[in-house]
């Protein structure tokens, strides 16, 4: 079932928002842990079973969702480019390997390279001496977030995307049979 | 062995030697009695203090509870250390203002936790606008 105004099916109108949910959800799980994160490797697996288009939908609503737990920051303005940045390279790489190596490489350098991007961000508002501040003193919490998403893309990103990739296929499986009777 | 798990090993070893680095070239404190100054301004409250002190303190956060009778200091915890957001009784309204923290005329790169006292040095706090 399509709605007329949009491309989106109902079955994509459930999902998008399921599947944010459980990135908000996921962040909020780790919070204590610093820069420990599992936001990475739920939004590659989902660029890579459900296709850039609906995981680019899915970063829309995480990153809108963020502003109404921490209110209008402008590291948002970093979440609304850092995120569907990495769904579009995780699901073109799934395009030529589906092996999990690239993507515990990709989670590994997307971690070391998170707080440079926002220093890069942050230097537009506040100059840049913040910007290499903000880099700077951030360093340590990079090196620990590039190990940690190494760490989960390498184990869960291949068990992960099975998983869902056979829930996926199921439903379609399902709707099918449904459309035949 | 196994080639994540080793994988995983060299990960995490180099992040940990990664974090030991960053330790050892974290700039410190001089050992030893100096004598540095401290200047305060506060425009919208007409402070303009500046006095000198001896101390024995290796860091600008010890310095800083050291002289707290007259200085005042006020901080808030972050996940990056102790951030200034008090002195003199006044307090910044962080969504607007910041203590910006100048070491010698160059503005400050690390918080007042890692901010190293050496002789001689002139530390300026002046609230400034975001």
């Amino acid at each position: 079932m399509k709605s007329q105004d949009s491309n989106l099916s109902v079955w994509d109108i459930v999902l998008i928002p399921l599947l944010s949910a459980s990135l908000t959800a996921g962040k909020m799980a780790l919070s204590f842990i610093p820069n420990v994160e599992i936001v990475t490797l739920l939004l590659m697996v989902y660029a890579c079973v459900f296709g850039f288009r609906k995981a680019f939908l899915v970063t829309l609503i995480f990153s809108t969702t963020e502003i109404f737990f921490y209110g209008f920051q402008t590291w948002l303005i970093g979440y609304y480019l850092i995120w569907p940045l990495l769904t579009y390279v995780a699901s073109s790489v799934y395009k030529k390997s589906q092996s999990e190596w690239p993507f515990a490489m990709l989670a590994l350098l997307f971690g070391l390279f998170f707080g440079l991007f926002f220093a890069l961000v942050e230097s537009v508002f506040y100059g840049f001496s913040y910007g290499i501040v903000y880099w700077v003193r951030g360093i340590p919490f990079d090196l620990v977030h590039g190990a940690s998403n190494f760490v989960t893309g390498l184990f869960l990103f291949k068990p992960m995307v099975s998983l869902l990739t056979m829930l996926r296929d199921r439903y379609y499986f399902a709707q099918g049979l449904q459309r035949q009777l | 062995m196994n080639k994540k798990l080793l994988a995983v090993l060299v990960v995490i070893l180099l992040a940990v030697g990664g974090l030991g680095l960053s330790r050892i070239l974290a700039p410190k404190g001089e050992e030893g009695t100096k004598e540095v100054t401290v200047q305060v301004l506060i425009t919208s409250e007409n402070i303009d203090f500046t006095d000198s002190y001896k101390t024995d303190t290796l860091y600008l956060e010890e310095l800083l509870k050291e002289q707290a009778d007259i200085l005042m200091p006020e901080t808030e915890d972050t996940q990056f250390g102790p951030m200034l957001v008090g002195l003199m009784g006044y307090q910044a309204d962080t969504n607007k203002e910041y203590f910006n923290i100048k070491i010698n005329g160059e503005d400050a790169m690390v918080g007042i936790k890692e901010i190293p006292v050496n002789e001689g040095d002139v530390f300026t706090f002046e609230v400034s606008g975001f």
